[in-house]
């Protein structure tokens, strides 16, 4: 039978204590997310914001209009903001405007067109595998050279590796050229949106090469590869997120009381929002989705039952350091306390 | 109400207290009645903490799904009592 630890226990463990301590300072984030424009520099394969019907909002460009918005955010308790949809870089004026009232926050970008500086919020540059692969998805030629480029030496940057079942194998291209360059990846994986029926899906042989390849690189980069263990094996799982841990957003979440049932809304560019559709990448099948941004708030919203023995709690601790590592700007990931492999505990 | 409701209202408020670092309020003055989320501002790690720390004292096993339950202090010492004198 196996041990029942207290929380109390947990804790005693001094690593373990400093990781809380250090992760928990940051449970006031309270996310929404927000689409700037309609209009994207580049068309790639499976972009869940040309599905759906949020494509055909009207654009707000009115700076005032999108500051208006976000001090009514604020007012009602949103601390972090996630600017998305198209490709935000086309407007860094309504970016600008929403960095001036919420200060935290990221951009999620191609990395095409260079942010200015003074949005100081972490950008993730969006990569889906070597250049010829971007060019044959993305239809855009020198992707990465270009993203290199233009976020060199910018602390705000982290590049996010979309794994698909036909890019697999570049990711140690990928991050090799990364690191000789001093930039920062995490992973992140395809997760088709609704109706999808291409060849980006991913399938068991893929996930389990997938889960391979993030081995060896968080081993190999782990100065670069902003990863864990623990979240190799939370997003490789046959089961997506929704199956391992209840997706908490709102399009599968009916409660309002508490949490991102209560808080959290996903604004399209006429600055509207729907419960029904509101989650952090909308439009995309929630049977499938293994998404790196919708795990960071579903695997670190459940907690408690992370907390039933040392070993299970410094592998969730991992996900949360890693999770504030990629979203929050100056925030540096420690040294992942658990190498031991622990299997997600799935819904009872 | 059993006394052993009204003895946990107390020890709750002070687990609620010392989690959260709540100042200006003491477990005799905590009012069993408000609403945490709306008027004490918590969020749904707080109340996991929460829960982590009730575990401890009480024994107990309180459900993710049962967290929208327990928005007042009145409410989280019934259900403690009711987990409590059903064994669960």
């Amino acid at each position: 039978m196996a041990t029942e630890y207290k929380f109390s226990e947990i804790i005693a463990n001094p690593a373990i204590k400093e990781r809380w301590d250090k992760v928990r300072r940051y449970f006031f984030l309270r996310e929404s997310t927000y689409d700037m424009t309609n209009r994207c520099n580049i068309r790639c394969e499976g972009c869940y914001y040309f599905t759906g019907e949020k494509q055909g909002a009207a654009e707000t460009k009115s700076p005032e209009a999108w500051k208006r918005l976000l001090e009514e955010e604020k007012a009602r308790g949103i601390t972090f903001v996630v600017l998305a949809g198209a490709e935000p870089s086309l407007v860094p004026e309504l970016c600008a405007a929403c960095h001036e009232v919420i200060p935290l926050g990221a951009i999620a970008s191609n990395g095409l067109k260079p942010l200015p500086r003074e949005i100081e919020y972490r950008i993730h540059l969006s990569v889906w595998g070597n250049d010829r692969t971007s060019l044959a998805i993305r239809k855009a030629p020198d992707m990465l050279v270009r993203q290199v480029e233009n976020y060199q030496g910018d602390p705000r940057a982290i590049f996010v590796y979309t794994f698909t079942p036909v890019n697999i194998e570049e990711a140690r291209e990928v991050t090799e050229l990364l690191a000789r360059q001093g930039l920062q990846i995490t992973f992140n994986m395809f997760s088709a949106p609704v109706g999808y029926g291409g060849p980006l899906r991913h399938t068991a042989a893929t996930l389990a090469r997938t889960a391979q390849v993030m081995t060896e690189l968080l081993a190999e980069y782990p100065e670069t590869v902003v990863f864990s263990p623990y979240n190799i094996l939370a997003h490789t799982r046959p089961q997506g997120l929704h199956a391992l841990f209840s997706c908490s957003y709102p399009r599968m979440n009916q409660s309002t009381d508490i949490g991102l049932g209560r808080s959290f809304r996903q604004y399209r560019t006429d600055l509207r929002w729907d419960r029904d559709a509101a989650c952090c990448v909308p439009d995309t099948d929630c049977d499938d989705c293994r998404h790196y941004a919708a795990g960071s708030a579903v695997v670190t919203a459940r907690m408690y039952r992370h907390a039933t023995d040392p070993t299970t709690f410094s592998a969730w601790l991992d996900y949360v350091d890693t999770y504030l590592a990629v979203w929050v700007k100056g925030y540096k990931k420690g040294t992942n306390l658990c190498a031991t492999p622990v299997i997600p505990s799935s819904n009872q | 109400m059993s006394n052993d409701i009204l003895q946990n209202i107390t020890r709750i408020a002070e687990i609620i207290i010392n989690t959260l670092k709540l100042e200006d309020v003491t477990p005799q003055t905590f009012d069993a009645d408000l609403d945490l989320v709306d008027e004490v501002g918590i969020d749904s790690m707080d109340l996991a903490t929460i829960a982590l720390v009730l575990r401890d004292e009480y024994g107990i096993r309180i459900d993710e799904d049962d967290y929208p339950k327990l928005t007042t202090v009145r409410r989280i010492a019934e259900y403690i009592h009711t987990k409590l004198t059903s064994g669960k």
